[in-house]
Protein backbone atom coordinates (compact mmCIF):
# COMPACT_ATOMS: atom_id res chain seq x y z
CA UNK A 1 0.00 0.00 0.00
CA UNK A 2 1.13 3.15 -0.94
CA UNK A 3 1.75 5.39 2.12
CA UNK A 4 2.50 8.28 0.27
CA UNK A 5 1.80 10.96 -2.74
CA UNK A 6 3.94 13.52 -3.90
CA UNK A 7 1.47 16.90 -5.40
CA UNK A 8 2.74 20.55 -6.59
CA UNK A 9 6.15 21.74 -6.28
CA UNK A 10 6.85 24.08 -3.49
CA UNK A 11 10.22 24.33 -4.33
CA UNK A 12 12.14 24.02 -7.95
CA UNK A 13 16.20 24.71 -8.14
CA UNK A 14 16.67 24.82 -11.90
CA UNK A 15 20.40 24.69 -13.16
CA UNK A 16 21.86 27.12 -10.44
CA UNK A 17 25.44 27.76 -10.31
CA UNK A 18 27.57 30.43 -8.71
CA UNK A 19 30.93 31.75 -9.18
CA UNK A 20 32.32 34.26 -6.93
CA UNK A 21 35.51 36.24 -8.87
CA UNK A 22 35.67 33.15 -11.62
CA UNK A 23 35.96 30.62 -8.79
CA UNK A 24 33.38 28.02 -9.15
CA UNK A 25 31.36 27.60 -6.09
CA UNK A 26 28.11 25.91 -7.14
CA UNK A 27 27.37 24.15 -10.19
CA UNK A 28 24.12 22.61 -12.39
CA UNK A 29 22.09 22.45 -9.54
CA UNK A 30 18.72 21.49 -10.37
CA UNK A 31 16.58 20.08 -7.02
CA UNK A 32 12.30 19.80 -6.21
CA UNK A 33 11.11 19.83 -3.29
CA UNK A 34 7.42 19.00 -3.76
CA UNK A 35 4.39 18.59 -1.18
CA UNK A 36 3.99 14.98 -0.01
CA UNK A 37 0.84 13.89 1.24
CA UNK A 38 0.31 11.69 3.87
CA UNK A 39 -3.69 9.98 4.00
CA UNK A 40 -4.77 11.49 7.97
CA UNK A 41 -1.43 13.01 8.83
CA UNK A 42 -1.08 17.02 8.14
CA UNK A 43 2.25 16.27 6.32
CA UNK A 44 5.39 18.82 5.66
CA UNK A 45 8.36 18.44 4.26
CA UNK A 46 11.86 18.46 5.88
CA UNK A 47 15.25 18.73 3.67
CA UNK A 48 18.39 16.99 5.39
CA UNK A 49 21.37 19.02 3.74
CA UNK A 50 24.70 18.15 4.43
CA UNK A 51 28.06 18.75 2.86
CA UNK A 52 32.16 19.09 4.14
CA UNK A 53 32.67 22.41 5.95
CA UNK A 54 33.60 25.27 3.50
CA UNK A 55 31.95 23.27 0.09
CA UNK A 56 29.68 25.93 -0.24
CA UNK A 57 26.38 25.07 1.45
CA UNK A 58 25.97 28.29 2.95
CA UNK A 59 26.33 30.33 -0.26
CA UNK A 60 23.13 28.07 -1.86
CA UNK A 61 20.92 28.18 1.29
CA UNK A 62 21.83 32.05 0.75
CA UNK A 63 20.41 31.56 -3.19
CA UNK A 64 17.18 29.56 -1.93
CA UNK A 65 16.32 32.56 0.43
CA UNK A 66 16.76 35.01 -2.45
CA UNK A 67 19.51 36.54 -0.46
CA UNK A 68 21.78 36.27 -3.19
CA UNK A 69 21.45 36.21 -7.19
CA UNK A 70 23.07 32.84 -8.67
CA UNK A 71 25.36 33.21 -11.28
CA UNK A 72 23.03 31.18 -13.53
CA UNK A 73 19.70 29.22 -12.78
CA UNK A 74 16.51 29.97 -11.05
CA UNK A 75 14.74 28.93 -8.06
CA UNK A 76 11.23 29.08 -7.75
CA UNK A 77 9.31 29.29 -4.41
CA UNK A 78 5.26 28.85 -3.36
CA UNK A 79 2.36 27.47 -5.37
CA UNK A 80 1.66 28.80 -8.63
CA UNK A 81 5.86 28.97 -8.49
CA UNK A 82 7.19 32.41 -9.29
CA UNK A 83 10.74 33.74 -8.83
CA UNK A 84 11.96 33.75 -4.98
CA UNK A 85 12.50 37.20 -3.40
CA UNK A 86 13.99 38.11 -0.01
CA UNK A 87 11.58 36.94 2.48
CA UNK A 88 9.71 34.27 0.97
CA UNK A 89 12.10 31.66 2.74
CA UNK A 90 12.65 31.99 6.16
CA UNK A 91 16.31 31.68 6.92
CA UNK A 92 17.54 30.84 10.50
CA UNK A 93 21.45 31.24 10.64
CA UNK A 94 23.95 29.75 13.16
CA UNK A 95 23.97 32.66 15.39
CA UNK A 96 20.17 32.79 15.73
CA UNK A 97 19.84 36.43 14.58
CA UNK A 98 17.31 39.10 16.33
CA UNK A 99 17.37 42.27 16.23
CA UNK A 100 19.38 43.20 20.04
CA UNK A 101 17.57 46.05 20.02
CA UNK A 102 14.06 45.30 20.01
CA UNK A 103 12.50 43.34 23.07
CA UNK A 104 11.68 39.54 22.09
CA UNK A 105 7.68 40.22 21.60
CA UNK A 106 8.64 43.33 19.49
CA UNK A 107 10.93 40.74 17.94
CA UNK A 108 7.99 38.72 17.05
CA UNK A 109 5.66 41.86 15.79
CA UNK A 110 7.77 43.26 13.37
CA UNK A 111 8.02 39.90 11.68
CA UNK A 112 4.24 39.49 11.63
CA UNK A 113 3.63 42.96 10.93
CA UNK A 114 5.08 42.34 7.61
CA UNK A 115 2.27 40.32 6.77
CA UNK A 116 -0.76 40.63 9.10
CA UNK A 117 -2.41 43.80 10.31
CA UNK A 118 -1.64 45.06 13.36
CA UNK A 119 -4.33 43.72 15.36
CA UNK A 120 -3.67 40.04 13.49
CA UNK A 121 0.04 40.48 14.09
CA UNK A 122 0.02 41.20 17.74
CA UNK A 123 -2.27 37.72 18.31
CA UNK A 124 -0.17 35.59 15.95
CA UNK A 125 2.88 36.77 18.46
CA UNK A 126 1.05 36.35 21.03
CA UNK A 127 -0.32 32.43 19.76
CA UNK A 128 3.93 31.68 18.78
CA UNK A 129 5.42 33.06 22.19
CA UNK A 130 3.08 30.45 23.86
CA UNK A 131 3.29 27.97 21.15
CA UNK A 132 7.15 28.20 21.67
CA UNK A 133 7.23 28.22 25.13
CA UNK A 134 8.61 31.97 25.24
CA UNK A 135 5.64 34.02 26.62
CA UNK A 136 7.34 34.56 30.44
CA UNK A 137 10.32 36.48 28.44
CA UNK A 138 8.38 38.36 26.04
CA UNK A 139 10.14 41.32 27.76
CA UNK A 140 13.37 40.41 27.65
CA UNK A 141 15.85 41.50 25.04
CA UNK A 142 17.70 38.91 23.04
CA UNK A 143 21.07 39.26 25.19
CA UNK A 144 19.01 38.11 28.30
CA UNK A 145 17.93 34.71 26.99
CA UNK A 146 19.74 31.40 27.07
CA UNK A 147 20.33 29.70 23.52
CA UNK A 148 17.95 27.40 23.37
CA UNK A 149 15.14 30.50 23.53
CA UNK A 150 16.68 32.54 21.29
CA UNK A 151 17.03 29.60 18.46
CA UNK A 152 13.13 28.93 19.25
CA UNK A 153 12.35 32.95 19.10
CA UNK A 154 14.65 32.82 15.87
CA UNK A 155 12.36 30.19 14.38
CA UNK A 156 9.28 31.52 15.75
CA UNK A 157 10.27 35.19 14.23
CA UNK A 158 10.94 33.56 10.85
CA UNK A 159 7.70 31.42 10.89
CA UNK A 160 5.85 34.33 11.28
CA UNK A 161 6.39 36.06 7.79
CA UNK A 162 8.00 33.20 5.57
CA UNK A 163 6.14 31.58 2.70
CA UNK A 164 6.23 28.00 4.37
CA UNK A 165 9.76 27.56 3.74
CA UNK A 166 12.29 27.57 6.56
CA UNK A 167 16.26 27.11 6.66
CA UNK A 168 17.44 26.04 9.86
CA UNK A 169 21.52 26.66 9.66
CA UNK A 170 23.30 24.01 12.08
CA UNK A 171 20.39 23.62 14.74
CA UNK A 172 21.79 20.87 16.48
CA UNK A 173 25.18 22.45 16.99
CA UNK A 174 26.51 23.01 20.12
CA UNK A 175 23.64 22.00 22.11
CA UNK A 176 23.02 19.18 24.88
CA UNK A 177 20.97 16.21 24.12
CA UNK A 178 17.61 17.86 26.08
CA UNK A 179 17.58 21.05 23.44
CA UNK A 180 18.32 18.73 20.92
CA UNK A 181 15.01 16.34 21.39
CA UNK A 182 13.54 19.88 22.14
CA UNK A 183 14.44 21.43 18.41
CA UNK A 184 13.23 18.31 17.22
CA UNK A 185 10.28 18.76 18.72
CA UNK A 186 10.04 22.44 17.23
CA UNK A 187 10.71 21.03 13.65
CA UNK A 188 8.27 18.42 13.89
CA UNK A 189 5.43 20.44 15.33
CA UNK A 190 6.34 23.12 12.51
CA UNK A 191 6.27 20.42 9.59
CA UNK A 192 3.14 18.93 11.10
CA UNK A 193 0.78 22.17 11.89
CA UNK A 194 0.59 22.55 7.99
CA UNK A 195 0.83 20.63 4.60
CA UNK A 196 3.43 22.74 2.99
CA UNK A 197 5.70 23.91 5.50
CA UNK A 198 9.26 22.39 4.91
CA UNK A 199 11.91 22.84 6.79
CA UNK A 200 15.56 22.71 5.43
CA UNK A 201 18.31 21.60 8.20
CA UNK A 202 21.30 22.39 7.04
CA UNK A 203 23.74 20.38 9.84
CA UNK A 204 27.05 17.95 10.54
CA UNK A 205 24.47 15.74 12.62
CA UNK A 206 23.98 13.24 10.18
CA UNK A 207 22.08 10.93 12.45
CA UNK A 208 19.87 13.39 14.06
CA UNK A 209 19.15 15.13 10.99
CA UNK A 210 18.32 12.02 9.02
CA UNK A 211 15.95 10.62 11.49
CA UNK A 212 13.71 13.71 11.12
CA UNK A 213 13.95 13.95 7.48
CA UNK A 214 12.35 12.57 4.06
CA UNK A 215 14.74 13.80 1.67
CA UNK A 216 18.91 13.74 1.67
CA UNK A 217 21.07 16.32 -0.27
CA UNK A 218 24.67 15.74 -0.01
CA UNK A 219 26.56 18.73 -1.94
CA UNK A 220 30.08 18.18 -3.05
CA UNK A 221 32.48 18.25 -5.62
CA UNK A 222 32.13 15.11 -8.12
CA UNK A 223 34.76 13.48 -10.35
CA UNK A 224 35.38 13.49 -14.22
CA UNK A 225 35.96 9.50 -15.44
CA UNK A 226 39.45 10.26 -14.99
CA UNK A 227 39.12 11.24 -11.15
CA UNK A 228 39.74 14.41 -11.39
CA UNK A 229 37.68 16.79 -9.48
CA UNK A 230 35.41 18.85 -11.13
CA UNK A 231 35.45 22.56 -10.02
CA UNK A 232 32.44 23.68 -8.01
CA UNK A 233 30.53 21.88 -5.79
CA UNK A 234 27.07 20.15 -6.91
CA UNK A 235 24.36 17.65 -5.61
CA UNK A 236 24.15 14.82 -8.26
CA UNK A 237 21.00 12.69 -8.93
CA UNK A 238 22.93 10.14 -6.55
CA UNK A 239 23.10 11.92 -4.25
CA UNK A 240 19.79 13.36 -3.53
CA UNK A 241 17.89 10.72 -1.39
CA UNK A 242 14.19 10.01 -1.22
CA UNK A 243 13.63 8.59 2.65
CA UNK A 244 10.12 8.21 2.25
CA UNK A 245 10.72 5.89 -1.11
CA UNK A 246 13.22 3.93 0.67
CA UNK A 247 10.88 3.43 3.56
CA UNK A 248 12.90 5.18 5.94
CA UNK A 249 10.99 8.30 6.98
CA UNK A 250 8.42 9.29 9.62
CA UNK A 251 9.06 6.55 12.26
CA UNK A 252 9.89 7.33 15.31
CA UNK A 253 13.07 4.73 17.02
CA UNK A 254 14.07 4.81 13.02
CA UNK A 255 17.55 5.29 14.37
CA UNK A 256 17.99 1.75 16.00
CA UNK A 257 17.00 0.42 12.40
CA UNK A 258 19.99 -1.74 10.86
CA UNK A 259 18.68 0.16 7.49
CA UNK A 260 18.88 3.54 9.23
CA UNK A 261 22.51 2.72 10.28
CA UNK A 262 23.38 1.59 7.36
CA UNK A 263 22.30 4.50 5.75
CA UNK A 264 24.19 6.91 8.16
CA UNK A 265 27.29 4.56 7.05
CA UNK A 266 27.21 5.56 3.72
CA UNK A 267 26.37 9.07 4.07
CA UNK A 268 29.74 9.46 5.81
CA UNK A 269 31.25 7.40 3.47
CA UNK A 270 30.37 9.76 0.14
CA UNK A 271 31.03 13.01 2.34
CA UNK A 272 34.50 11.36 3.22
CA UNK A 273 35.24 10.46 -0.35
CA UNK A 274 34.12 14.39 -1.51
CA UNK B 1 39.52 40.09 48.60
CA UNK B 2 42.07 42.56 48.34
CA UNK B 3 44.08 40.13 45.96
CA UNK B 4 41.10 40.15 43.42
CA UNK B 5 42.30 43.65 42.89
CA UNK B 6 45.53 42.27 40.83
CA UNK B 7 43.89 38.99 39.17
CA UNK B 8 43.15 39.44 36.31
CA UNK B 9 38.95 39.62 34.78
CA UNK B 10 38.30 39.53 38.65
CA UNK B 11 35.10 40.95 40.17
CA UNK B 12 36.25 42.31 43.74
CA UNK B 13 33.32 43.09 46.12
CA UNK B 14 32.25 47.07 45.62
CA UNK B 15 33.22 48.17 49.17
CA UNK B 16 36.27 46.63 48.19
CA UNK B 17 36.42 48.32 45.08
CA UNK B 18 34.66 52.04 45.94
CA UNK B 19 37.98 51.62 49.51
CA UNK B 20 40.43 51.14 46.44
CA UNK B 21 39.42 54.23 44.77
CA UNK B 22 38.97 56.28 47.77
CA UNK B 23 42.86 55.58 48.73
CA UNK B 24 44.35 55.97 45.33
CA UNK B 25 42.57 59.29 45.37
CA UNK B 26 44.14 59.96 49.03
CA UNK B 27 47.32 59.19 48.03
CA UNK B 28 47.63 61.41 44.82
CA UNK B 29 46.18 64.15 46.97
CA UNK B 30 48.68 63.52 49.43
CA UNK B 31 51.50 63.07 46.61
CA UNK B 32 50.31 66.45 45.52
CA UNK B 33 50.37 67.95 48.93
CA UNK B 34 53.74 66.96 49.50
CA UNK B 35 55.09 67.05 46.48
CA UNK B 36 58.85 68.46 46.42
CA UNK B 37 59.32 69.97 43.35
CA UNK B 38 58.02 73.89 43.19
CA UNK B 39 57.07 73.59 39.37
CA UNK B 40 53.44 72.40 40.02
CA UNK B 41 51.71 74.62 42.14
CA UNK B 42 50.17 73.70 45.46
CA UNK B 43 46.80 72.40 46.26
CA UNK B 44 46.28 75.26 48.87
CA UNK B 45 47.54 77.54 45.71
CA UNK B 46 45.00 75.85 42.89
CA UNK B 47 42.20 76.32 45.62
CA UNK B 48 42.86 79.94 46.22
CA UNK B 49 43.42 80.64 42.74
CA UNK B 50 39.80 78.61 42.27
CA UNK B 51 38.32 80.88 44.80
CA UNK B 52 39.73 84.23 42.74
CA UNK B 53 38.57 82.77 39.48
CA UNK B 54 34.95 82.01 40.64
CA UNK B 55 34.54 85.59 42.62
CA UNK B 56 36.63 87.95 40.71
CA UNK B 57 36.90 86.63 37.26
CA UNK B 58 33.74 85.23 36.38
CA UNK B 59 34.66 81.43 36.04
CA UNK B 60 31.16 80.07 36.37
CA UNK B 61 29.82 82.58 33.82
CA UNK B 62 32.64 82.35 31.85
CA UNK B 63 32.16 78.08 31.93
CA UNK B 64 28.41 78.48 31.50
CA UNK B 65 29.01 80.34 27.98
CA UNK B 66 31.61 77.68 26.91
CA UNK B 67 29.13 74.89 27.84
CA UNK B 68 26.25 75.87 25.88
CA UNK B 69 28.53 76.79 22.89
CA UNK B 70 29.72 73.08 23.20
CA UNK B 71 26.20 72.17 23.42
CA UNK B 72 25.03 73.86 20.99
CA UNK B 73 27.92 73.22 18.54
CA UNK B 74 27.52 69.40 19.12
CA UNK B 75 23.47 69.24 18.51
CA UNK B 76 24.08 70.58 15.23
CA UNK B 77 27.25 68.23 14.35
CA UNK B 78 25.67 65.09 15.49
CA UNK B 79 22.61 65.98 13.08
CA UNK B 80 25.17 66.67 10.49
CA UNK B 81 27.54 63.62 11.01
CA UNK B 82 24.16 61.15 11.23
CA UNK B 83 23.36 62.66 8.03
CA UNK B 84 26.39 62.20 6.14
CA UNK B 85 27.25 58.73 7.67
CA UNK B 86 23.75 57.26 6.75
CA UNK B 87 24.24 58.11 3.54
CA UNK B 88 26.69 55.89 3.06
CA UNK B 89 24.62 53.67 2.47
CA UNK B 90 24.29 55.07 -1.32
CA UNK B 91 27.24 54.80 -3.23
CA UNK B 92 27.04 58.43 -4.23
CA UNK B 93 27.30 60.17 -0.80
CA UNK B 94 30.51 57.71 0.12
CA UNK B 95 33.39 59.74 -1.48
CA UNK B 96 31.40 63.03 0.60
CA UNK B 97 31.79 61.18 3.73
CA UNK B 98 35.62 59.63 3.00
CA UNK B 99 35.93 62.84 2.46
CA UNK B 100 34.50 64.56 5.55
CA UNK B 101 36.45 61.83 7.67
CA UNK B 102 39.79 63.19 6.29
CA UNK B 103 39.21 66.58 7.06
CA UNK B 104 40.09 65.78 10.51
CA UNK B 105 43.83 66.07 10.11
CA UNK B 106 43.18 70.03 8.84
CA UNK B 107 44.07 72.61 11.49
CA UNK B 108 41.87 74.61 13.05
CA UNK B 109 43.68 78.15 12.92
CA UNK B 110 43.62 77.50 9.18
CA UNK B 111 40.30 77.17 9.19
CA UNK B 112 39.15 80.07 11.12
CA UNK B 113 40.53 82.12 8.53
CA UNK B 114 37.96 80.71 5.98
CA UNK B 115 35.00 80.60 8.29
CA UNK B 116 35.89 84.55 9.35
CA UNK B 117 35.49 85.13 4.65
CA UNK B 118 32.11 83.09 5.11
CA UNK B 119 30.43 84.09 8.06
CA UNK B 120 30.00 87.53 9.82
CA UNK B 121 30.20 87.59 13.89
CA UNK B 122 32.88 86.04 15.82
CA UNK B 123 30.57 83.95 17.55
CA UNK B 124 29.20 82.44 14.24
CA UNK B 125 33.18 82.35 13.49
CA UNK B 126 33.43 80.20 16.90
CA UNK B 127 30.01 77.99 16.38
CA UNK B 128 31.19 77.10 12.64
CA UNK B 129 34.50 76.09 13.13
CA UNK B 130 33.46 73.93 16.40
CA UNK B 131 30.76 72.21 14.39
CA UNK B 132 32.98 71.71 11.42
CA UNK B 133 35.78 70.62 14.07
CA UNK B 134 33.17 68.02 15.82
CA UNK B 135 31.34 66.37 12.70
CA UNK B 136 34.66 65.41 10.93
CA UNK B 137 35.51 63.76 13.89
CA UNK B 138 31.68 62.00 14.34
CA UNK B 139 31.65 61.46 10.87
CA UNK B 140 34.76 59.18 11.46
CA UNK B 141 33.24 57.23 14.23
CA UNK B 142 30.00 56.65 12.93
CA UNK B 143 31.09 55.65 9.71
CA UNK B 144 32.79 53.26 11.42
CA UNK B 145 29.82 51.93 14.06
CA UNK B 146 28.37 51.64 10.80
CA UNK B 147 31.16 49.57 9.24
CA UNK B 148 31.12 46.89 12.02
CA UNK B 149 27.50 45.80 10.24
CA UNK B 150 27.58 42.24 9.48
CA UNK B 151 25.93 40.02 6.35
CA UNK B 152 23.89 38.38 8.83
CA UNK B 153 22.19 41.21 10.76
CA UNK B 154 21.61 42.58 6.74
CA UNK B 155 20.48 39.03 5.71
CA UNK B 156 18.22 38.37 8.67
CA UNK B 157 16.49 41.76 8.11
CA UNK B 158 15.76 40.96 4.45
CA UNK B 159 14.68 37.15 5.69
CA UNK B 160 11.69 39.08 7.47
CA UNK B 161 10.61 40.42 4.02
CA UNK B 162 11.98 44.09 4.68
CA UNK B 163 13.21 46.11 1.48
CA UNK B 164 16.92 47.40 1.78
CA UNK B 165 15.81 50.96 2.86
CA UNK B 166 13.74 49.39 5.89
CA UNK B 167 16.68 46.82 6.39
CA UNK B 168 18.97 49.71 6.60
CA UNK B 169 16.84 51.39 8.84
CA UNK B 170 16.35 48.66 11.27
CA UNK B 171 19.59 47.17 11.46
CA UNK B 172 21.65 50.33 10.93
CA UNK B 173 19.71 53.27 12.29
CA UNK B 174 17.39 51.72 14.71
CA UNK B 175 19.82 49.14 15.98
CA UNK B 176 22.84 51.16 16.23
CA UNK B 177 21.66 54.42 17.77
CA UNK B 178 22.90 52.89 21.14
CA UNK B 179 26.56 53.20 19.73
CA UNK B 180 26.28 56.78 18.05
CA UNK B 181 25.45 58.11 21.11
CA UNK B 182 28.95 56.31 22.77
CA UNK B 183 30.50 57.74 19.55
CA UNK B 184 28.86 61.73 20.32
CA UNK B 185 30.25 60.99 24.11
CA UNK B 186 33.42 60.15 23.10
CA UNK B 187 34.14 62.23 20.52
CA UNK B 188 32.28 65.36 23.19
CA UNK B 189 35.87 66.18 24.42
CA UNK B 190 37.20 67.00 20.82
CA UNK B 191 35.10 70.17 21.75
CA UNK B 192 36.50 71.11 24.69
CA UNK B 193 39.82 71.00 23.12
CA UNK B 194 38.29 73.36 20.49
CA UNK B 195 36.74 75.51 22.34
CA UNK B 196 39.88 76.75 24.29
CA UNK B 197 42.05 77.26 21.07
CA UNK B 198 38.69 79.10 19.42
CA UNK B 199 37.75 81.17 22.12
CA UNK B 200 41.53 82.83 22.35
CA UNK B 201 41.16 83.27 18.27
CA UNK B 202 37.58 85.38 19.41
CA UNK B 203 37.87 86.68 22.50
CA UNK B 204 35.20 89.30 22.08
CA UNK B 205 32.30 86.61 24.17
CA UNK B 206 35.15 85.30 26.74
CA UNK B 207 34.60 81.86 27.83
CA UNK B 208 36.53 79.12 30.07
CA UNK B 209 39.38 79.18 27.15
CA UNK B 210 39.94 82.81 27.17
CA UNK B 211 40.02 82.60 31.00
CA UNK B 212 42.54 80.03 30.18
CA UNK B 213 44.79 81.66 28.19
CA UNK B 214 45.09 84.78 30.31
CA UNK B 215 46.02 82.55 33.36
CA UNK B 216 48.93 80.77 30.99
CA UNK B 217 49.99 84.48 29.51
CA UNK B 218 50.46 85.71 33.16
CA UNK B 219 51.73 82.74 34.00
CA UNK B 220 49.69 81.78 36.91
CA UNK B 221 49.93 78.31 37.02
CA UNK B 222 47.66 77.93 39.75
CA UNK B 223 45.23 79.40 37.96
CA UNK B 224 46.02 77.09 34.92
CA UNK B 225 45.30 74.27 36.75
CA UNK B 226 42.06 75.12 38.54
CA UNK B 227 40.31 75.90 35.53
CA UNK B 228 41.85 72.46 33.60
CA UNK B 229 40.33 70.31 36.79
CA UNK B 230 37.31 72.54 36.20
CA UNK B 231 36.97 71.41 32.53
CA UNK B 232 38.12 68.02 33.68
CA UNK B 233 35.14 67.95 36.26
CA UNK B 234 33.27 69.38 33.56
CA UNK B 235 33.93 66.68 30.96
CA UNK B 236 33.52 63.84 33.78
CA UNK B 237 29.99 65.04 34.65
CA UNK B 238 29.54 64.91 30.95
CA UNK B 239 30.77 61.36 30.56
CA UNK B 240 28.28 60.52 33.02
CA UNK B 241 25.03 62.04 31.90
CA UNK B 242 25.85 60.43 28.88
CA UNK B 243 25.95 56.96 30.15
CA UNK B 244 23.06 58.14 31.84
CA UNK B 245 20.98 58.59 28.74
CA UNK B 246 22.40 55.34 27.26
CA UNK B 247 20.85 53.17 29.64
CA UNK B 248 17.81 55.15 30.18
CA UNK B 249 17.10 54.61 26.38
CA UNK B 250 18.78 51.78 25.39
CA UNK B 251 18.47 49.67 28.22
CA UNK B 252 19.83 46.67 25.87
CA UNK B 253 23.35 48.22 25.34
CA UNK B 254 25.26 46.77 28.24
CA UNK B 255 23.97 43.72 28.66
CA UNK B 256 26.24 41.80 26.06
CA UNK B 257 28.54 43.21 27.76
CA UNK B 258 31.24 41.01 29.60
CA UNK B 259 31.20 42.62 32.81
Amino acid sequence: MVDHTYKEPILTLRDISMQFGGEVILRDISLDVLDVVRPGVNQGQVVGFYGRSGVGKSVLCRIIAGLLPPSTGTVMVANPQRPVCPGDVGFVQQRYPLFNHRTLLDNLLVAAGRKHSPADAKAKAQDFLIRFDLAPHRRKYPAMLSGGQRQRAAIAQQLLCSEHLIILDEPFSGLDIAMIDEVKKIIIEVTTSDELNTVVIVSHDLATTTALSDTLWLLGPERDAAGQCLAGATISQKHQYNLAEMGLAWQPGIQAKPEFVQLIEHLKDEIRKT
Amino acid sequence: MLKDLFVPNAKPRPSVFFTMVACQVVFLLLLWLFYPLQLFPTLGEVLASFKDLVTTQGLIQELWASLTTALGALAIATVLALVIAYLTALPFFRPIAYAASKMRYLTLTGLTFFMALMVSSGHQVKLSVLIFGATVYLVTGMTSVILTTTQEEMDHARTLGMSEWRSFYEVVVLGKLDEMLEVVRQNFAIIWTMITLVETLYQSEGGIGLLLYKQNRYLHLAGVVAIQLVILATGALQDYLFEFLRRMFFPYSDLSVAK
